[in-house]
């Protein structure tokens, strides 16, 4: 219990530690998803601490995502009149980005000589973990293995997501919201909020849409890809 | 002041995880193929729309969870020191896959979406 305790402390601190120091130099590689991580691994090693105990402790953290989610439900709501407005252009988006995602993580991972677990494991990754876990154990990968491919396709969401918004000129809120919220699951979302609370509201809806058609596309998909 | 928006803020936070829990219950009783908390999200979207719930009444605690959401994936991220072997022998394939899909997908989609917007609404700026 006091381990467990301890654990959250310390992840806050090193948390809020690193988000000063994002703030301060404002630079894509600085994420605190990236920096924090790598402190706390190198505390747990430098420590001989167990992962597992680190757990006791990291799980209550990790459960927060779950009301998060359902805290979604807030800017959706705040939105919903703009979000119906372009159900269309949502709709057809989101069917792109779910079977380019699909696709393209099979046809990459096959580029690099994958094996065929690795593979499918990796083909829900840009999806929020707890459904990209089931879509991995429906599809016949391994869910933890996936679990860990939606964290770095999170942080690598949200240093690439800015990029691209800037380079092709994506000016529309719209669809500043859709690409971080379908590249890069809740990640992307948060990523969104700070672009404003318009693009937050379309990329919560990417996300949880992502998830939805992914559930479905996914194991129609999934023979064609191996 | 701040005292009563701080406790403000748990209690909102607990109405939402008490949503997730709910949402997770409904899971386990239909076995549909969702997660909890996303049916949790509809759940609370559906009572905000016939106005059983107050926007106010949990406003605040979801914007605090969604400003601090990194804070939730830094365990899931600690743990990937627990698969050193994998990450090893086949990391730089991983991230090769990971990155390269992330940057196509997210142009695919940023770019169709865009270019629908124009064509449907033929407006800029407003979302």
């Amino acid at each position: 219990m006091l381990i467990a305790l301890g654990c959250i402390v310390l992840t806050a601190t090193v948390y809020y530690l690193s988000k000063k120091i994002y703030r301060r130099f404002r630079f894509a590689f600085l994420t605190p998803l990236l920096v924090a991580p790598c402190i706390l691994s190198s505390l747990l090693v430098g420590f001989h601490i167990n992962y597992s105990d680190y757990d006791s402790g990291g799980r209550w953290l990790s459960n927060m995502l779950q009301p998060a989610v359902v805290g979604f439900a807030v800017p959706l709501y705040k939105f919903r009149k703009v979000m119906k407005k372009y159900l269309k252009v949502i709709a057809i988006s989101m069917t792109t980005g779910v079977t380019v995602a699909l696709i393209s993580s099979g046809v990459f991972s096959h580029l690099v000589h994958l094996n065929d677990s690795y593979l499918l494991s990796l083909l829900p990754r840009s999806i929020t973990t707890p459904i990209a876990m089931a879509v991995s154990v429906d599809i016949g990968g391994m869910p933890t293995m996936t679990a860990i491919f939606v964290i770095v396709t999170g942080i690598s969401g949200l240093i690439i997501g800015p990029m691209v918004i800037r380079y092709l000129h994506i000016k529309e809120k719209l669809a500043k919201g859709l690409l971080l919220g379908m590249g890069a699951h809740g990640a992307g979302t948060s990523k969104a909020l700070e672009f404003g609370s318009e693009e937050g509201a379309a990329a919560s809806l990417a996300m949880v849409l992502a998830a939805i058609f992914t559930l479905v596309f996914a194991p129609l998909l999934t023979p064609l890809i191996l | 002041m701040t005292l009563k928006k701080v406790f403000l803020t748990i209690i909102q936070v607990a109405i939402l995880y008490f949503f997730a829990l709910l949402g997770n219950l409904i899971v386990n009783w239909t076995h549909l193929p969702v997660s909890g908390s996303i049916v949790g999200l509809f759940l609370v979207l559906a009572l905000l729309h016939f106005n059983v719930l107050k926007l106010s009444a949990v406003e605040r605690g979801a914007s605090f969870l969604m400003s601090e959401m990194l804070l939730f994936f830094i365990p899931s991220a600690v743990a990937i020191i627990q698969y050193k072997d994998q990450i090893l022998r086949h990391g730089s394939q991983f991230l090769i896959v990971i990155i390269l899909s992330t940057v196509t997908v997210m142009i695919v989609t940023g770019v169709v979406a865009q270019f629908y917007v124009h064509r449907f609404a033929g407006k800029k700026g407003e979302i």
